[in-house]
C-alpha cells in the first residue's frame, strides 16, 4: 500500500493544559480499512489524542489530515460530516432521551446519506441494543451506554472511528462479543483506532499497535514485538 | 408525530377560539390581554429555556426592546401599527444577535450576564440624555394609534404564533437536536449537530416572540414608562409561570400561566397580603414536590403531554 491511502495522518500533535503538555508531538497514522491499536499507561495522552482529533479539544500545534484534508481545529460536527467519529471512555449519553432518540439525532444530523429509519435500525442492531430502544438512556448500564455511544457514532455513517476503552471492565465473554462486533464493522469498511489497556483484547483485533508514553508515540509494531521492546516494557513495568 | 401535531394543533385552536370569543361575554379585557401576554412570553421563554436549558433571567430585555422598537417606528417613522409590531420583534431579535456571545457562558453565568444586559438596556433607554429619541424616563405615549381591539387581536396572533413555534420545535428533528444540546453539548456536536447554529436559532425565535409581545403590549396600553417594560418582575413572573406548568412542552407554560395568572388576578388584587403568602408557599411546594412542573404528573405516568 502506498502513502496516499492514509485515512488519518497526524503529525507532531501538541495539546497543552496550562503549561502541561498532554500531547507532545505525537505522530500517528492509519491506512484505510485497517485497525490500529493504541496502548499506553494511564495519563499517556490516548484520550487527549482522540479528543483533539475529533475536534472536542483545540490543539496547540501539529497537523491532522483526514482523507488528505486538514481537519486541524475544525469543529466536531464538521469532522463528523467528513466521516470521522469517536466513542467516549466515560460514556456521555443524552440521558433524558430514549436509546432510539439518542441514535436518531445522529442519524438525522450526522450524515445526509441514507434513510433515517434504516440508519437507526442498523446502528442499533450492530451493537445489539435494539431490544432496549424505548428505554431512557440513563437507565442503561455503563457498558450499554458505551455501546449506545458506538451506535450514535455508527448512525453518522463514519468512514473511521476512534474507540476509547470500550471493553474496560467487561468479562471475558463480553470482551469477545465486543471484539467480534468491531471486527465485523471493520469488515464493512470502517477504519479504526482502538484505544485499550488490555493487550489481549487488541490482539484479537489487530497486529498493528502504537504504544504512547508522555504524549508521544514510543513504539509501533506488532504486539509480540511490543512485548519484547525494552522501552515499552520499561514504561509499562516501570510505573 | 403527525398525530401528536394534530393533537397540539387542537389545543392551539381551542385557546385561539377562547380568546376570540371571551371578550364578548367577559368584559375584563385587560385581564384577557395580560393572560395572552403571559402565555406568549412563557412559551417564548420555553423555546430557549425548555429546549436548550439556558435560563434567560434578562428575558424582559427583549420585551422592552420590542415595546420601544415598535413605539419608535410609530412615532418617528410613522409606520402603521402592525408593521411596527413586526419591527418590535425585529428590534428584539437584533438585541438577541448582539447578546449571542452570552450563549458561550453556561449555567448561572449566562443567567446573570443576561440579567445585567437587560438592565443595561433599561438604563440606556431611560437615560435623560436620550430624551429626544426614547423620551428617557418620561415614557412613551402612542395615543395617536390607540386601539384596544386591534391590539388585543394582534396579541392573540402573537400568542398563536408562539404556540405554533413551540409545537414545531416539540415535534421536529430540530427540537430533538435542541434537547440533545440541552443534555450534552459535546455529544450533540458529535452526532453532527451544529450546536452554535441550533441554539442561535432558538435564541432568536425566543427573542422575537418576546419582542412581538412587548410591541403588542405597548400598542395596547399606549402609555408606558421604561420601568414598566423593563421590569425584572416580568422575567421572574414568566419564569415562574413556565416552571410551574412544566417546560419543554406547549401545555406546560400554557397551564402554568392560566392557573397562576388567574390566581394572581382573583386573589392578588383584592387581598395582596394573602396572595404573596400563598404564592410563596405554592412555589416552595412546587420546587420540593414537583420540580418539573404540574404537567410532569402526567409525564411520569407515561402520558404524552403536548
Ligand atoms: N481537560 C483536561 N484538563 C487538564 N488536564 C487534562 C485534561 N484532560 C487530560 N488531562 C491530562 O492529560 C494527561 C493525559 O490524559 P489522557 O486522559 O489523555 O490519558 P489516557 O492515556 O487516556 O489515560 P487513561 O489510560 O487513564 O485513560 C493526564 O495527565 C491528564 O491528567
Ligand atoms: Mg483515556
Amino acid at each position: 500500500m502506498s502513502l496516499n491511502n492514509l485515512m488519518l495522518n497526524v503529525e507532531g500533535l501538541i495539546k497543552e493544559f496550562g503549561n502541561f503538555r498532554a500531547l507532545d508531538g505525537a505522530d500517528i497514522s492509519v491506512k484505510e480499512g485497517k485497525i490500529l491499536g493504541l496502548a499506553g499507561p494511564n495519563g499517556s495522552g490516548k484520550t487527549t489524542f482522540i479528543n483533539v482529533v475529533s475536534g472536542v479539544y483545540k490543539p496547540n500545534g501539529g497537523k491532522i489530515f483526514f482523507n488528505g484534508k486538514s481537519i486541524y481545529k475544525l469543529e466536531p460536527h464538521k469532522i463528523v460530516h467528513l466521516g470521522l467519529n469517536r466513542t467516549f471512555q466515560v460514556p456521555k449519553p443524552l440521558s433524558g432521551l430514549t436509546v432510539e432518540q439518542n441514535v436518531k439525532v445522529a442519524a438525522v444530523y450526522g450524515s445526509k446519506e441514507g434513510n433515517t429509519k434504516d440508519k437507526i435500525n442498523s446502528a442499533l442492531s450492530s451493537v445489539e441494543l435494539d431490544n432496549v430502544k424505548h428505554k431512557e438512556a440513563s437507565s442503561l448500564t455503563s457498558a450499554q451506554q458505551k455501546l449506545l455511544g458506538l451506535a450514535r457514532a455508527l448512525a453518522t455513517n463514519p468512514k473511521m472511528l476512534l474507540i476509547d476503552e470500550i471493553a474496560a471492565g467487561l468479562n471475558q465473554h463480553e470482551l469477545k462479543r465486543i471484539a467480534d462486533m468491531l471486527i465485523k464493522l471493520n469488515k464493512f469498511g470502517i477504519t479504526m483506532i482502538v484505544v485499550e489497556h488490555l493487550m489481549s483484547f487488541l490482539d484479537i483485533l489487530t497486529d498493528d499497535v502504537v504504544v504512547m508514553n508522555a504524549g508521544v508515540n514510543l513504539f509501533r509494531g506488532s504486539i509480540k514485538e511490543a512485548s519484547m521492546n525494552e522501552k515499552v516494557v520499561e514504561v509499562f513495568l516501570g510505573r | 408525530m403527525l398525530k401528536k401535531r394534530i393533537g397540539s394543533f387542537g389545543i392551539i385552536l381551542i385557546i385561539a377560539l377562547i380568546f376570540i370569543f371571551l371578550p364578548f361575554v367577559y368584559n375584563n379585557q385587560s385581564f384577557l390581554f395580560n393572560m395572552m401576554l403571559y402565555i406568549a412570553l412563557a412559551e417564548g421563554l420555553n423555546i430557549i429555556y425548555g429546549f436548550t436549558g439556558y435560563l434567560p433571567f434578562g428575558y424582559v430585555g427583549f420585551f422592552g426592546a420590542g415595546a420601544y422598537s415598535a413605539s419608535l417606528a410609530i412615532l418617528f417613522l410613522h409606520f402603521p401599527p402592525l408593521l411596527s409590531i413586526f419591527i418590535g420583534g425585529m428590534g428584539a431579535l437584533l438585541v438577541g444577535v448582539v447578546l449571542m456571545p452570552l450563549l458561550k457562558l453556561s449555567g448561572a453565568y449566562f443567567a446573570i450576564a443576561n440579567l445585567a444586559a437587560s438592565q443595561a438596556l433599561y438604563y440606556i433607554v431611560a437615560n435623560p440624555n436620550l430624551e429626544s429619541i426614547t423620551h428617557g424616563p418620561y415614557g412613551i405615549s402612542l395615543a395617536s394609534v390607540y386601539n384596544p381591539h386591534a391590539s388585543y387581536y394582534t396579541m392573540l396572533a402573537v400568542l398563536v404564533l408562539s404556540m405554533i413555534i413551540v409545537l414545531f420545535i416539540r415535534t421536529s428533528n430540530f427540537g430533538l437536536s435542541l434537547l440533545a444540546i440541552k443534555e450534552d453539548r459535546i455529544t450533540a456536536s458529535l452526532a453532527g449537530v451544529n450546536v452554535a447554529k441550533a441554539r442561535a436559532i432558538a435564541w432568536g425565535l425566543s427573542a422575537f416572540i418576546a419582542g412581538l409581545s412587548g410591541a403588542s403590549f405597548a400598542w395596547y396600553v399606549s402609555v408606558f414608562y421604561p420601568g414598566t417594560v423593563f421590569s425584572l418582575n416580568i422575567s421572574v413572573i414568566v419564569i415562574v409561570f413556565a416552571l410551574f406548568g412544566g417546560i419543554g412542552t406547549i401545555a406546560g407554560p400554557l397551564v402554568g400561566s392560566l392557573i397562576l395568572y388567574s390566581f394572581y388576578n382573583f386573589i392578588g388584587i383584592s387581598t395582596p397580603q394573602y396572595f404573596q403568602l400563598l404564592y410563596g408557599i405554592l412555589i416552595i411546594v412546587l420546587v420540593l414536590f414537583l420540580p418539573d412542573g404540574i404537567t410532569s404528573i402526567l409525564q411520569k405516568r407515561k402520558i404524552y403531554v403536548p
